[in-house]
């Protein structure tokens, strides 16, 4: 190989070395709890870290590991974890490097599941958050204090859709000696690869886009290997010794890795949030066909903001696409192929007018997810977003009126004729 | 664990246990541009056998103070101050590539404390293609390219490896900007300008190991022959399916390797 693999051959064959036993091309699906040791010493080098291997599938699993390095390789980060959702992704990442008395500054517009975590659930575990309008780079500068060890945020804010400026944002992490990372469900790597302008560590709601079909709930951390975590003693759980595993140093150890190799020693052992290898199977049929759906996600969301923008019922559009979008020169910078297939739109009659458009859609469906291949709908200030206050849904960007909708891949006219029966039924209630 | 050499603070990783001079050393040497990342996958295994642990940086790698050393020879000279600072006695060394030139000095010039050697991956010499020294003053991430290009076999640009969910090509090139600027060029002009491996490797006493790659391209077979000719009766090894960098790649087969030469030739107390 002269050069390096490019994305999409990475995506069919990264991380998977194919089973030497019977020539399987597809990763197998091994389905087994515990693996036979050969031997007592290789046993002990396993439990020890000294080797890598697989003891038990809570901590490690042969078809979860393919997942797990291709994520990895697409990502251009130097390890990654999966886990059994994103949202366990999310908080075995957190927990890794903050405890009692830690701070976090995340942007404020989320996830609906993320702000919930920061805002309700950390807190009874010692670990408080700032949340601060993500392009608000004073702001967000302004709530660094001492106790402050991370800045959570998400390229493309949900559902809002603001971007966020990586470079400036990893900037200041870096002045603060604080690790950035992000949320990059919705741009996936082949939209936007995070590490390189600057972000610590990715995490992946990989049911969505990257699994891409409905079919599985999964998760991943992606640990950058570009922070220094021993520079200056505020990271204990990744410099200093660690008691379970012998007093083990994993920044000496393991470098680049430190991080991912934490979570995997403590979050995957004590919290149990891992990925089922079956869920890894699915989810790595879909990784291999993620730039052509995105491609389609992309046009057919080109195709829906020139029609839902034109349309006489529909009050406003927002898409970072849009020229007129406040990120918009932000995504033709992080997002050149395209800025994802979430838009939101408001239309006119308010929420019955919403409900009778979202009740007389027949391909579109209303339910709480996104990246699906197939075209979703949902209200988010009374679903995905429910959970949070007024005062959270305004800086999240959420009003009465909107509608969040993930394109899919379906033939565009139909989706269109499918969204004037709804149009239609809107009217009739006052849209 | 740090120790000062000639004013500057040295790292050196122990393995997970702490350093004691009173048990036998494994002193594991990295190669251009790396740290003693490389040799994770080995070095805690000897920790936990009875041995005590030295896995340097080189002056300006990652953990140690620079600037980076200009010679092979400097380098041996450091090393020697090093293993002299910890009080390192019954010494087998591994070394990968560029740190095999420098084992070949260290070896021939300090033998008193030398039980074993083990070259991984290396001829006598490693001579350097000008446009890669050019890359590496004027344009690192370039040269960071070509070398973890040309240094992974099959696996590692398959992001393959035996530590499940790691990369072991995007770990490499983590390590590698985190070096300073200069050292990548330094390193790769040291080990250009570096002629003496012949007379070096014929003053060796100790016990010698020798592990090629099938599939080296920065240190090809017929290269690490030449070496293996000038050595005194060495026990040769070839992993067939590595690349260069054998210590992530085959890192099972070289631990099983290292284990029976070093266990027979200088034996945990």
């Amino acid at each position: 190989m002269s050069g390096f693999y490019r994305f999409d051959t990475l995506a069919l064959h990264a991380g998977q070395t194919v089973d030497p036993e019977f020539g399987a091309r597809a990763a197998p699906i091994y389905q087994t709890t515990s693996y036979v040791f050969p031997d007592t010493d290789t046993a002990s080098s396993i439990f020890n870290l000294e080797r890598g291997g697989h003891a038990y599938s809570r901590i490690t699993n042969p078809t979860v590991g393919v997942l797990e390095q291709r994520i990895a390789a697409l990502e251009g980060g130097s390890a990654a974890v999966c886990t059994s959702s994103g949202m366990a992704a999310t908080f075995c990442a957190i927990t890794a490097i903050l405890g009692q008395g830690d701070h976090i500054v995340a942007s404020s517009q989320m996830y609906g599941g993320n702000i919930s975590l920061m805002k309700n659930t950390l807190p009874r575990f010692g670990i408080t958050a700032t949340f601060v309008d993500p392009t608000d780079l004073d702001g967000l500068q302004k709530a660094i204090g001492e106790n402050t060890k991370l800045i959570y945020g998400e390229l493309i804010g949900n559902p809002g859709l603001d971007i966020m400026d990586l470079e400036a944002v990893a900037e200041i992490a870096d002045a603060s000696r604080v690790p950035f990372m992000v949320d990059a469900t919705f741009n996936t790597p082949y939209l936007c690869r995070c590490l390189d302008y600057g972000a610590n560590i990715t995490i992946h709601s990989v049911t969505k886009w990257m699994g891409g079909h409905g079919a599985a709930i999964g998760g991943a951390i992606v640990d950058g290997g570009n922070f220094d975590w021993g520079r200056d003693g505020r990271f204990p759980t990744i410099t200093e010794p660690y008691a379970p595993f012998q007093g083990i140093n994993f920044w000496e150890e393991f470098g680049p890795s430190a991080f991912a190799t934490r979570i995997r020693a403590e979050a995957m052992r004590d919290f149990g949030a891992s990925m089922a290898p079956m869920n890894a199977f699915l989810l790595l049929q879909g990784l291999e066909t993620l730039s052509l759906r995105m491609d389609r996600h992309l046009d057919n969301t080109r195709a829906m903001l020139d029609y839902l923008s034109g349309h006489p019922q529909v009050k406003w559009v927002n898409h970072p696409d849009l020229p007129e979008h406040r990120s918009h020169e932000l995504a033709k910078k992080y997002l050149p192929k395209g800025a994802g297939s979430i838009v939101s739109f408001g239309i006119e009659g308010g929420r019955d007018a919403g409900r009778a458009f979202i009740e007389n859609l027949e391909l579109a469906s209303h339910l709480a997810n996104v990246g699906d291949a197939k075209t979703l709908i949902i209200h988010p200030a009374t679903t995905t977003h429910s959970r949070i206050d007024a005062e959270a849904l305004v800086a999240a960007g959420i009003t009465e009126d909107m509608l969040r909708l993930s394109v899919g891949l379906e033939d565009v006219d139909d989706l269109k004729a499918d969204f004037e029966q709804g149009f239609r039924a809107a009217k009739k209630v006052g849209g | 664990m740090y120790v000062e050499v000639g004013g500057k603070k040295v790292f050196a990783a122990t393995g997970g246990k702490p350093f004691d001079s009173k048990k036998p050393v494994v002193l594991f040497l990295h190669g251009s541009g790396f740290d003693h990342t490389i040799w994770g996958l080995h070095s805690r295994f000897f920790a936990f056998r009875q041995y005590s642990v030295l896995v340097p940086d080189l002056p300006g790698h990652t953990n140690s103070e620079g600037p980076p050393l200009g010679s092979i020879e400097d380098m041996a000279d450091w090393l020697e101050a090093v293993t002299q600072a910890v009080d390192a006695k019954d010494i087998s060394v591994v070394a990968h590539s560029q740190g095999c030139l420098v084992t070949l000095e260290f070896v021939s010039r300090h033998p008193a404390r030398v039980k074993s050697a083990s070259f991984v991956a290396s001829g006598l010499a490693t001579p350097i293609n000008p446009a890669l020294i050019e890359a590496a003053e004027k344009d690192p991430e370039s040269a960071i390219a070509m070398m973890l290009s040309w240094g992974f076999g099959p696996a590692g640009h398959l992001h393959q490896g035996p530590i499940p969910g790691n990369s072991m090509l995007a770990g490499g090139r983590k390590v590698m900007r985190r070096n300073v600027p200069n050292e990548l060029a330094a390193d790769l002009k040291a080990c250009n300008a570096y002629k003496n491996g012949k007379a070096a490797a014929a003053a060796i006493r100790c016990p010698v190991q020798v592990v090629l790659a099938g599939k080296d391209r920065m240190a090809p077979r017929k290269a690490g022959m030449e070496l293996v000719a000038h050595l005194n009766e060495p026990e040769l090894h070839v992993v067939e399916e590595s690349g260069h960098i054998i210590p992530q790649e085959a890192p099972n087969r070289l631990r099983r390797l290292l284990r029976d030469f070093i266990f027979r030739h200088n034996p945990a107390r």
